[in-house]
């Protein structure tokens, strides 16, 4: 209840602060930087809305009360997707017909995204994604057809080839099982495993793919065992992971054989649900709070100070492309669009977790963090990078 | 090679009891109401959420959660039975459909209204594992194989010998006669309903500490597992239903190793298929009864 009188009062707030923006815009048409951000404010993935927006007004604080870019403030104007394709492309073109904003930050569900593509590229809008995971996004983007879309995130692919090549070059893991949830999720990360495999001569042994809700893990993870894996890869639900770790336990997998991939192994209820057998389990993150480096550990403190909240990964990435966002319309010394555009696929930004730049794809070359789990707490093993193979046409 | 295959026919043989246990209760209420019961799996899940909430507000040992979780759902099933199941003798078959599927969006939504739609962490059982013939298996499970050889040697029993046994199989067989001869009608329906209901909740409790999570939706799996369970053992007959469990479990447990694990789900509906082709009334009634 709290939560929700929260969220009424936010966007209370958020409105008054919209129409501020609105007015003043209005005076100063010219001397702003008029940016929308498109992300879920209502339905189920509002949390991750909410998270966003505060991060990218966090960041526009900053530098408007350093002066602005090269004088022009940043006026951020909020469009709510719902997390649908069919509200994120009308709030897409509400922003770019009635607010006529120049760049526009959005959407945090992959699906949302590819919607909004076509959009921004009709519209010459650039569209500077911050959140979305799903490769197809930059696979069809700077080469692949869409010039105007560029994405600041880490994707799948790039999950998947961190993962195994940690497992492969660390661990010395060759011999794979696969128990993935059976979603557009799980069957691409293991697409993509697949596709680098080879590279790290990794053979898979047993591949099987579980349905949302599945509860009963004893005769595959049997299976498992007997097959002599060395390592089981699982892009999976958070809520199943606990049930397939207690299930490990039970037939003697726990502690031989590691789950590595991404399922949430590393929040405190699931390993408390079976500490033995998620001891060793690697995980890949585009960002984390505790991640120890100067600039993300004092955005952490910012963030914790304004919103009285640990900032999450949406608010993290967003924060830190409204920040890039900045320093592409500083180094195209104006806020015309194409030349902000330019700027970009040609920009050294010092991020947080590394330098960025962008490929021929406009697909940032980002870093993930990789965790394990170790005396059941999670241990930050470094962050990792790693190029795509974009196929050839 | 055998004991791999043996070890899997254990893995199907519980999840067969779990089946079981469930199934019995709605094959029951079937041989009773006439009516599917679409709300089945609901119970199931107020079990578990009564042991659950009884562990994690008032700290009580899972033994103690177990009589709690049951004795729950029978409070509940004693309200629903008597203002919806005692009224569906009798009715029309659509009565039932639509009644018990109200009930279950009633119930299952309650249970979100109150505690939330996260997923709860069961922190009960004895999930420890124990080492039988060469392979292990946790100690929650030979409990789980013991609980469902007991109720059904319980159930043949009392469906054999006792008063309210003998009743209830009269009125599965035919419902005027019982009332010419001053059987209470909707009171064994609702003896049988609440029966039914905590035999359910039993299952859920007893499956609560290896399947760790607790939601408000995870009944609805459960409705759609037992159907074909039903359907196959002969509706409405106790002993096929056991049989028929067990052959499900069996089956699902050795297409998830030999197959994948993807097509586990699609055992039930086939056999469904295939039994409703070439033995509509069930594998183990001689006849179709209804």
């Amino acid at each position: 209840m709290m939560n929700a009188l929260d969220r009424r009062a936010f966007c209370f707030v958020m409105g008054l602060i919209g129409l501020g923006a609105a007015s003043t815009d209005a005076w100063t048409q010219d001397a702003t930087i008029r940016l929308g951000i498109v992300a879920p404010m209502s339905g189920p993935n509002s949390r991750y809305g909410s998270f966003s927006l505060r991060g990218a007004q966090l960041a526009a604080e900053e530098i408007n009360n350093a002066g602005g870019v090269g004088g022009r403030k940043i006026a951020i104007t909020s469009g709510d997707s719902q997390g649908t394709p069919v509200e994120g492309v009308s709030a897409t073109r509400r922003l770019i017909d009635l607010d006529k904003v120049d760049f526009i930050i959005g959407d945090v569900s992959s699906s949302v995204t590819l919607a909004m593509q076509p959009v921004a590229e009709d519209a010459g809008v650039l569209l500077l994604n911050a959140a979305s995971s799903n490769p197809k996004i930059t696979y069809g983007a700077g080469a692949g057809g869409f010039k105007w879309t560029f994405r600041n995130y880490p994707t799948d692919e790039n999950r998947a080839l961190v993962v195994i090549q940690y497992a492969a070059e660390k661990r010395g893991f060759t011999k794979f099982a696969i128990l993935t949830v059976d979603t557009d999720y799980g069957r691409a990360a293991i697409e993509f495993t697949k596709k680098y495999l080879p590279q790290f001569k990794g053979e898979i042994l047993t591949e099987d793919y579980y349905k949302e809700g599945e509860v009963d893990f004893r005769s595959v993870l049997a299976k498992i065992r007997d097959s002599g894996a060395q390592a089981i890869i699982m892009y999976g639900l958070a809520d199943t992971t606990p049930i397939i770790a207690r299930q490990m336990i039970e037939v003697g997998l726990a502690g031989k054989i590691p789950l590595i991939g991404n399922a949430e192994f590393n929040t405190e209820s699931t390993i408390k649900a079976a500490p033995k057998a998620l001891e060793g389990a690697v995980e890949a993150a585009a960002w984390l709070p505790a991640w120890d480096a100067p600039k993300s550990l004092a955005f952490v403190e910012k963030f914790k100070a304004k919103y009285r909240e640990t900032p999450n990964n949406h608010a993290y990435v967003h924060w830190e492309t409204v920040h890039l966002l900045a320093k592409a319309v500083e180094a195209a010394g104006s806020a015309d669009r194409a030349k902000v555009r330019d700027a970009l696929s040609k920009i050294k930004y010092d991020s947080a977790m590394g330098e960025v730049t962008f490929d021929d794809h406009n697909q940032a070359r980002l870093p993930m963090i990789l965790l394990q789990i170790e005396n059941g707490k999670p241990a930050i093993k470094g962050a990792y990078s790693a190029e795509i193979k974009y196929p050839a046409k | 090679m055998l004991s791999a295959v043996f070890e899997q026919i254990v893995n199907g043989i519980v999840s067969g009891s779990v089946y079981a246990i469930v199934a019995v209760g709605m094959t029951m209420i079937f041989g009773v109401l006439r009516a599917i019961n679409f709300a089945h799996g609901e119970y199931y899940m107020l079990g578990t959420f009564g042991a659950w909430f009884a562990i994690e507000y008032f700290d009580l040992p899972y033994p103690v959660a177990i009589v709690i979780g049951v004795i729950a759902t029978a409070v509940i099933a004693v309200v629903v039975g008597r203002f919806v199941m005692q009224r569906i003798v009798g009715a029309p078959p659509e009565t039932g459909v639509l009644a018990t599927l109200g009930i279950a969006l009633v119930l299952q939504n309650t249970v979100i209204l109150v505690f939330g739609g996260g997923y709860k962490f069961f922190n009960g059982g004895y999930i420890e594992p124990v080492s039988i013939f060469g392979f292990t298996l946790a100690e929650q499970r030979v409990l789980i194989i013991i609980v469902c050889i007991l109720v059904f040697v319980g159930l043949e029993l009392m469906v054999t010998y006792s008063r309210m046994g003998k009743a209830m199989r009269a009125v599965s067989q035919n419902i005027e006669c019982c009332a010419v001869v001053g059987i209470d009608v909707p009171q064994v329906a609702l003896r049988t309903f609440i029966l039914g209901a905590c035999l359910a909740a039993l299952s859920g409790v007893l499956t609560a500490p290896v399947n760790v999570s607790v939601y408000g939706g995870m009944g609805e799996i459960i409705t759609f597992k037992t159907l074909p369970v039903i359907i196959m053992g002969g509706l409405g007959n106790v002993r096929g239903t056991f049989f028929a469990a067990m052959i499900l479990g069996i089956a699902e447990s050795l297409v998830a190793t030999y197959v994948g694990l993807q097509f586990r789900d699609t055992v039930g509906f086939a056999t469904l298929m295939l039994v409703l082709m070439w033995r509509p009334h069930g594998l183990f009634s001689a006849q179709a009864r209804f």
